[in-house]
C-alpha cells in the first residue's frame, strides 16, 4: 500500500459518450430499432496519462480548454473511473471542485456541516469536533444554526470551502475555485492552500492563472487534447506552454483599440519617468510612472475600481499583466474626477520593443470601464536574459 | 468491505434525516402527515367501495382492512416516485464528490421505510382498539418487511438509473404505478372470491400480491398467511434486489459521465 497523499496514473484513459442530438428518448431509440443510426461518438478526454505524485508534491496542471484537466480532477476524486488504467489517490481527499455544492437550502448551516462530513466519510462526533473550526474560519459564527438558503452566495461558498479544507485530507483537488468571497476572504483561502504545502498533503491544483500555478506549484502538468504535453518544474512548463499558446498571434500587427462602457474613464494619460520628464524609454530600475486623470460620469462615489496595467510583445503576445486587485494594493475609489499615479518598477529580462495597455475595471460588479489595448509603445533597455519581463513592484498613489 | 458498508450507512443516516427533516419543515402538521394521507385515502376508498361500489360490505371493518394494504402501498409507491428522480436532482453533487451513489436511492427507501413503521405501530394500536387481536403471526411481520424493503430498494436502484438515459421512466412511473396499484391487493383481498379465478392466478404473479396478503392476514386477521405469499415476497424480493444491485452496480460508472 503506497503511502498517503500518493496519487498516480498509470496509462489512464477516459471516454465519454457525446450525444449529438440530446433529446434522448424512448420513442426514438424505439424507432432506432428499425432505422440503425448511431448519433453517440466516442470522446477521448484523456489518451494514456501516466504520471505519479509523491505524497507532499504540490503539482499544477494547465492547458486550453478541454484539454483533460478537470476529467483528470475527477478522476482523482473518484467521481469518474478510468475506461482503462489505473488511477490511484491514497487517503482522504477534498475536493474543492464545486462548492457547497451537497448543501440543502432547508438546512441550517450546521446541519449541512454534518451532512456533507458524512458524504466524506465522516460521523457526527468527528463532525461536531471540527464545527467551531470550520464556523471560525468561514466567519459565520453567528449564522450556523440559520437555514442556508438565507445565506449569500459568498456566504455559501465561505462555508464551503471551510469545510472542505477543514477535514484534514491528504489529497487537495483544486479547481479554480480560489474566487471565494471578497479580497480578503481569497487572501485568507490562499493563505490556507499554501499552509497544506510543506505538512505532507499533496495539492493538486488546475487553473488557467499562470501566476497563481507557479506560486503555488513545484511541478507543473501541461496537457492538451488529452495528453501530456511536458511534466516538470514551473517556470519551465510555464514558459513553454505560455509562449506555444500565443505564437497563433504573432502575424500582423494589433489593434490598439479603446472599448468600455466608460462611466469611470481615462481622461488623460501620461507615460513619463520618475523625475517628471515625459519618456517611452526606460533604463533598468528606472520605473514606468503613469499619470492618470481619471473621471467618472456616476452619481456619488463609485469605489472598488481596479486599476490594471499590462505589456505585451509587439505582435500582441502578453508578458505581463496585473492590477491592484490582484497584488493586494488598495482600490480606487472617485467621486467625479481622480489624479492616479501608477509607478512600475520592472526587472528588464528582453529588452525591447513592447506596447502597454490600462484597464479601469470592477470585477465585483462585472464592470469594464475603460480598456486601453496596447495604447503606448515602450522601449525597454538593459541586457538580454532569459524572461522578459519580471515585476518587483508596483504602486498606486491616489490624490483627490 | 466492512469500513465501505459502515460509511455507506453513516451517509444513509444522514440522508434519511435529512430527508425527514426537509419533508416536514414548515407545514404546521408536520410529521403528523405521515398517518393523515393514508386517513384521507381511506376515507375516499372506504366511500367509494361501501356506498358506490359494494363489495367492501363483507369484509370486517373495511377501513381499517384499507389500511393495513394502503400503508404498505404508500411506502412502495412513495419510495419508487422519489428514488427515480434521486440520481438526476443531484447530479451536481454527483460530479463534484466522491460518495456511494447508491445511498441517494436507498435513502429515499429508508426515509419512507421509517414511516412505515411509525404508521404501522398507529395502525396496530387501532386494530386491537377495534377488537382485532394480533396472532403470534404478527411476530414474523418484521421480517416480511425487512424482505419488502430489499425488494422495494432494488426496483429504486434499477429505476434511478433508467431515468438517467430515458426521462421517460418518471413520467412512465405515474402511469404504471396506477395501474400497479389496482393489480394488487392493496384494496381488495384475494382467495376471497372477490376476483374470478382466472385473474386471480395471474394478479398472484405480481410482485406485491404476496407481500400484501401477508399484510392483511397478519394485521387484519391475525392468521398465518399461506405458504404462496411466503413463496412469493422471498423469491421477488431476492431476485429483484441482487437484480438491482447488479444493475446499478454496472451503470453506475456510465451514468455518472452521463448526468
Amino acid at each position: 500500500m503506497p503511502a498517503r497523499g500518493t496519487v498516480s496514473f498509470e496509462g489512464v484513459s477516459l471516454d465519454y459518450r457525446l450525444y449529438h442530438d440530446r433529446t434522448v428518448s424512448l420513442m426514438e431509440t424505439f424507432l432506432n430499432l428499425f432505422n440503425r443510426r448511431t448519433r453517440v461518438e466516442l470522446f477521448r478526454a484523456l489518451d494514456d496519462v501516466t504520471f505519479r505524485v509523491q505524497p507532499g508534491q504540490s503539482v499544477g496542471i494547465v492547458g486550453p480548454n478541454g484539454a483533460g484537466k478537470s476529467t483528470t480532477l475527477k478522476l482523482l476524486a473518484g467521481i469518474y473511473r478510468p475506461t482503462s488504467g489505473v488511477v490511484e489517490s491514497v487517503g482522504r481527499k477534498a475536493s474543492l471542485l464545486d462548492l457547497g455544492v451537497g448543501f440543502h437550502p432547508e438546512l441550517t448551516g450546521a446541519e449541512n456541516v454534518f451532512l456533507n462530513g458524512a458524504l466524506l466519510g465522516l460521523d457526527r462526533q468527528r463532525m461536531r469536533e471540527l464545527l467551531p473550526s470550520i464556523a471560525e474560519f468561514s466567519e459565520l459564527e453567528r449564522f450556523m444554526d440559520i437555514p442556508v438558503k438565507y445565506f449569500s452566495s459568498g456566504m455559501f461558498m465561505r462555508l464551503g470551502f471551510s469545510l472542505a479544507t477543514s477535514v484534514d485530507p491528504d489529497v487537495l483537488l483544486i479547481d479554480e475555485v480560489l474566487a471565494v468571497g471578497d479580497a480578503s476572504f481569497q487572501q485568507k483561502c490562499y493563505d490556507r492552500i499554501m499552509g497544506f504545502q510543506g505538512t505532507g498533503r499533496t495539492i493538486i491544483f488546475v487553473s488557467h492563472d499562470m501566476e497563481a500555478v507557479s506560486r503555488l506549484c513545484e511541478r507543473v502538468i501541461w496537457l492538451n487534447d488529452g495528453r501530456v504535453v511536458m511534466d516538470g518544474g514551473p517556470d519551465e512548463v510555464i514558459g513553454s506552454y505560455v509562449s506555444q499558446t500565443s505564437r497563433p498571434a504573432s502575424t500582423g500587427t494589433v489593434d490598439r483599440s479603446e472599448w468600455g462602457t466608460r462611466e469611470v474613464r481615462f481622461e488623460s494619460v501620461e507615460v513619463r519617468n520618475e523625475s517628471g520628464v515625459p519618456s517611452r524609454r526606460f533604463r533598468p530600475g528606472q520605473p514606468i510612472v503613469v499619470d492618470a486623470d481619471i473621471v467618472s460620469s456616476l452619481r456619488g462615489t463609485t469605489d472598488g475600481i481596479v486599476f490594471g496595467f499590462s505589456l505585451h510583445r509587439p505582435d500582441g503576445q502578453t508578458v505581463l499583466g496585473t492590477n491592484n486587485l490582484e497584488l493586494n494594493r488598495p482600490l480606487l475609489k472617485v467621486d467625479d474626477r481622480l489624479k492616479a499615479t501608477l509607478s512600475i518598477d520592472l526587472q528588464i529580462a528582453e529588452p525591447g520593443e513592447y506596447l502597454m495597455g490600462l484597464a479601469l475595471t470592477d470585477p465585483a460588479r462585472n464592470r469594464d470601464y475603460h480598456w486601453l489595448d496596447y495604447r503606448f509603445r515602450i522601449t525597454l533597455l538593459g541586457e538580454r536574459k532569459e524572461r522578459p519581463v519580471v515585476l518587483r513592484q508596483a504602486k498606486w498613489e491616489c490624490r483627490e | 468491505m466492512l469500513r465501505r458498508l459502515s460509511r455507506l450507512l453513516l451517509l444513509m443516516q444522514s440522508l434519511v434525516s435529512k430527508e425527514l427533516k426537509v419533508r416536514y419543515k414548515r407545514s404546521v402538521l408536520g410529521f403528523f402527515w405521515f398517518l393523515l394521507k393514508p386517513l384521507f385515502s381511506m376515507v375516499v376508498y372506504t366511500i367509494v367501495f361501501t356506498q358506490i361500489i359494494r363489495f367492501g360490505g363483507e369484509i370486517r371493518h373495511f377501513s381499517l382492512f384499507l389500511l393495513t394494504g394502503l400503508l404498505p402501498w404508500n411506502f412502495f409507491s412513495g419510495s419508487l416516485s422519489a428514488s427515480t428522480k434521486s440520481l438526476l436532482d443531484n447530479h451536481r453533487l454527483i460530479r463534484s464528490v466522491y460518495f456511494p451513489r447508491v445511498s441517494l436511492p436507498m435513502a429515499n427507501v429508508a426515509a419512507n421505510a421509517v414511516n412505515l413503521l411509525l404508521s404501522l405501530i398507529v395502525l396496530e394500536t387501532a386494530l386491537i382498539a377495534f377488537g382485532h387481536t394480533p396472532g403470534f403471526s404478527l411476530l414474523v411481520l418484521p421480517v416480511a418487511m425487512l424482505m419488502f424493503i430489499l425488494m422495494t430498494s432494488g426496483i429504486c436502484m434499477m429505476l434511478s438509473v433508467w431515468n438517467i438515459y430515458y426521462r421517460d421512466v418518471s413520467q412512465l412511473m405515474d402511469v404504471l404505478l396506477l395501474a400497479w396499484f389496482y393489480a394488487s391487493p392493496v384494496i381488495y383481498p384475494l382467495g376471497r372470491g372477490i376476483v374470478p379465478e382466472g385473474l386471480e392466478s395471474v394478479l398472484r404473479l405480481n410482485p406485491l400480491s404476496g407481500l400484501m396478503e401477508i399484510f392483511h392476514s397478519i394485521l387484519h386477521q391475525g392468521a398465518w398467511p399461506e405458504p404462496w405469499c411466503w413463496a412469493s415476497l422471498i423469491v421477488w424480493s431476492v431476485v429483484l434486489f441482487f437484480l438491482g444491485i447488479a444493475v446499478f452496480r454496472r451503470a453506475e460508472p456510465a451514468v455518472v459521465k452521463e448526468l
